[in-house]
């Protein structure tokens, strides 16, 4: 990991176009968005679009905002200014519509305004869309495409969905056009002009068997689906391939988001190593909630275990004040201080490991000493963005 | 007792001392197995029971169309991953269980009602076939309460005590899916009273900071400093508990904050016995 002080990070971050958020659920990522977006509007003259994918609404409640939908929902300068942020640029917010991204997703790719309607029409369709989740990802990158595409902001910062598996987004594009294009599922697309009876030998079995799953009748359904969702296969094989150019631009960046925790930092690592694999331009590491270095001081350390174990040591404060402290103080006083400094040594051990995310400056957030609920939280944090201090 | 995580990253084997899941059960404690679900190899599997259609390698034209299907159609791998566990609730050996509990570590917050769903939404799309008897089966074994219950895990922030209480109204609202509890893990254990505080700031003030640093072996100022970090993080936590509490309509239980090294078994037994001793 690199020396560098995350000084500059950003206007470095800021200049680009796109950055995304990445890291395991519970880290913190929304908060961490939303932040670094205060940060740029706060050093930059530069419009922000802050996008959250994550259903829960945690975004919204950050920025104050009452109910986030499909459309971008600027935040108002004076809310900014209120919380001690004089901004220099634009904040805009949004989160993931996923049924109207789905609905645009049809609309743009069908070869004829038709075959859209037949597949919104499609209860297939409908079930997928309105159901199923496998898809967040999917239409994450397809509205990043989009709003990145409509010029409409200098940067886009997107938070990624809420995942067990942080990869999944960096499949997404592939996995849709795997879907849609689906020469595999020919066979289901041709009975219908052919006859079942017709189908050919290969995949006659597997034909049968799909037909003993979920009946001829549904069959026939899913086949209809096929044959006009592969219709989109053009449009969107080609929107996977820009999408990836976009995410492997110089005008992309990852920000990977991490706890010293350990089951989040090794995904992290994981992801790190992944985004090499994908070529995509690791930018920066956030990591969240980092406890006070003076935690870990062993003198510390030791002044909180004499308060836990020196059975005199409540009459000597006693003494020493000139009021009465109790044992049960010095002891809870100590109890309290180890706890933390326990888990101040198990970050250090994480901390000597952060060199293995890679060369990039690595931003350290501390654990707030208020919560992050609202956008006077938030602006606590910019300070370690812009210069490492709070 | 089976554990079941989801994602097989292993998070739960190693929880449970183990070094990796696999999609067989693995015993891993003494009448306790974990196994890690993939959706490919659940896909196998329901082939192999319902179709005798032997196992093919990954490099088959076949293994392709059931990898796609597994990993490529919306919602598939969510239907796989609550079928397979449907099929081990009711899987039985001499006409007996095979598993007295099943316990899964689900998908995240935002993904798991989707999850839980999946059957109903198979059975808005089958209408026949062999799937569709099935997902009825899986959705009556899901639906009743004396076999299956969803409880709810949260941390003591803002943020996932609001996830909670919405999953919470959400689970109520639109699934027949019953509540069993809500865990609150990671409570901060030891609080510190504003008064308690107060003694140890004139500890570290002068004209007491250079008798103090003497008789405690130690610098007091670091410990002021966790200190009122604990006051916050104690507070903050029993403040969500409270609110937690007011919201859900099954018990809180409050499990402490550990400091165990690294996680693992250690860390599991300390989160078992503080679990033993909320319930007694």
């Amino acid at each position: 990991m690199s020396s560098r002080s995350p000084a500059g990070i950003v206007e470095q971050l800021g200049g680009l176009e796109v950055v995304v958020c990445a890291g395991s659920g519970g880290v913190g990522k929304t908060t961490v968005s939303a932040a670094l977006g205060l940060a740029m509007v706060a050093e930059l003259d530069r419009r922000v679009l802050v996008l959250t994918v994550d259903p829960a609404r945690r975004l919204a409640t950050a920025l104050g905002l009452g109910r986030m939908g499909a459309e971008p929902v600027p935040v108002p300068a004076a809310r900014l200014r209120k919380a001690g942020i004089q901004p220099k640029g634009e904040m805009v917010a949004a989160m993931l519509d996923m049924k109207s991204a789905w609905d645009l997703m049809v609309e743009r790719h069908s070869p004829t305004r038709e075959s859209a309607e037949r597949i919104l029409a499609n209860r297939f369709y409908q079930g997928i869309s309105n159901a199923f989740v496998g898809s967040q990802d999917w239409m994450a990158m397809e509205t990043l495409y989009e709003l990145h595409a409509g010029r409409e902001y200098d940067t886009v910062v997107i938070d990624t969905p809420p995942s067990r598996n942080a990869l999944d987004f960096l499949e997404a594009p592939n996995r849709l056009s795997d879907f849609v294009g689906a020469r595999l599922l020919s066979w289901l697309a041709g009975p219908s002009r052919l006859g079942w009876r017709a189908i050919n030998v290969a995949a006659a079995p597997f034909a049968r068997m799909a037909d003993r799953l979920i009946g001829a009748e549904v069959l026939g359904e899913l086949a209809a689906f096929v044959r006009e969702i592969q219709g989109l296969y053009g449009g969107v094989q080609e929107r996977a391939a820009e999408v990836y150019d976009l995410l492997r631009s110089p005008q992309t960046g990852f920000v990977v988001v991490t706890t010293l925790e350990p089951e989040p930092f090794a995904e992290a690592e994981f992801f790190c190593a992944r985004l090499r694999d994908y070529r995509m331009p690791l930018r920066a590491v956030a990591v969240n909630r980092v406890l006070p270095t003076a935690l870990g001081d062993p003198s510390g350390a030791a002044a909180a275990t004499a308060l836990v174990e020196d059975r005199e040591v409540a009459a000597w404060m006693s003494a020493e004040l000139g009021e009465q402290v109790r044992p049960e103080t010095a002891r809870r006083l100590g109890e309290a201080h180890l706890i933390l400094h326990r888990l101040a040594e198990r970050q250090d051990r994480q901390l000597s490991r952060l060199g293995s995310l890679g060369r990039v400056p690595v931003v350290r957030l501390p654990l707030a000493e208020r919560e992050v609920v609202d956008i006077e939280g938030l602006a606590q944090l910019v300070g370690w963005f812009r210069d490492g201090t709070g | 007792m089976l554990c079941v995580e989801v994602d097989a990253k292993g998070d739960l084997a190693r929880a449970l001392g183990a070094s990796a899941s696999s999609f067989q059960p693995k015993v891993v404690q003494p009448n306790v197995s974990v196994l890690g679900l993939h959706a490919e190899e659940s896909l196998q599997e329901y082939l192999r029971i319902y179709f005798k259609v032997p196992r093919f390698t990954r490099l088959t034209p076949l293994a392709k169309v059931f990898e796609f299907i597994a990993t490529g159609l919306p919602g598939t791998s969510d239907m796989l991953v609550i079928g397979k566990i449907a099929y081990e609730a009711k899987r039985t050996d001499g006409g007996r269980p095979v598993w007295d509990l099943i316990i899964v570590d689900s998908a995240a917050t935002g993904h798991v009602l989707p999850q839980l769903g999946a059957a109903r939404a198979m059975m808005d799309l089958a209408r026949g076939g062999i799937v569709r008897s099935q997902v009825e089966w899986i959705d009556a074994i899901l639906s009743d309460p004396r076999r299956s219950l969803l409880t709810i895990c949260a941390l003591p922030e803002e943020m996932p005590v609001s996830e909670a209480l919405d999953l919470h109204d959400r689970v109520k609202a639109e699934t027949t899916i019953g509540l069993g509890a809500c865990f609150l893990n990671r409570v901060f254990p030891v609080g510190v009273t504003a008064r308690q505080l107060h003694a140890l700031e004139e500890l570290c003030a002068e004209p007491h900071l250079d008798a103090a640093r003497e008789r405690l072996g130690g610098d007091p100022r670091p410990v002021l400093e966790g200190d009122r970090l604990a006051q916050r993080l104690h507070d903050t936590g029993a403040a969500h508990a409270r609110r937690l509490r007011a919201g859900m309509s099954v018990p809180v239980v409050e499990i402490p904050l550990q400091t165990t090294a690294r996680p693992g078994l250690s860390t599991t037994r300390a989160v078992a016995a503080a679990l033993r001793a909320a319930s007694s």
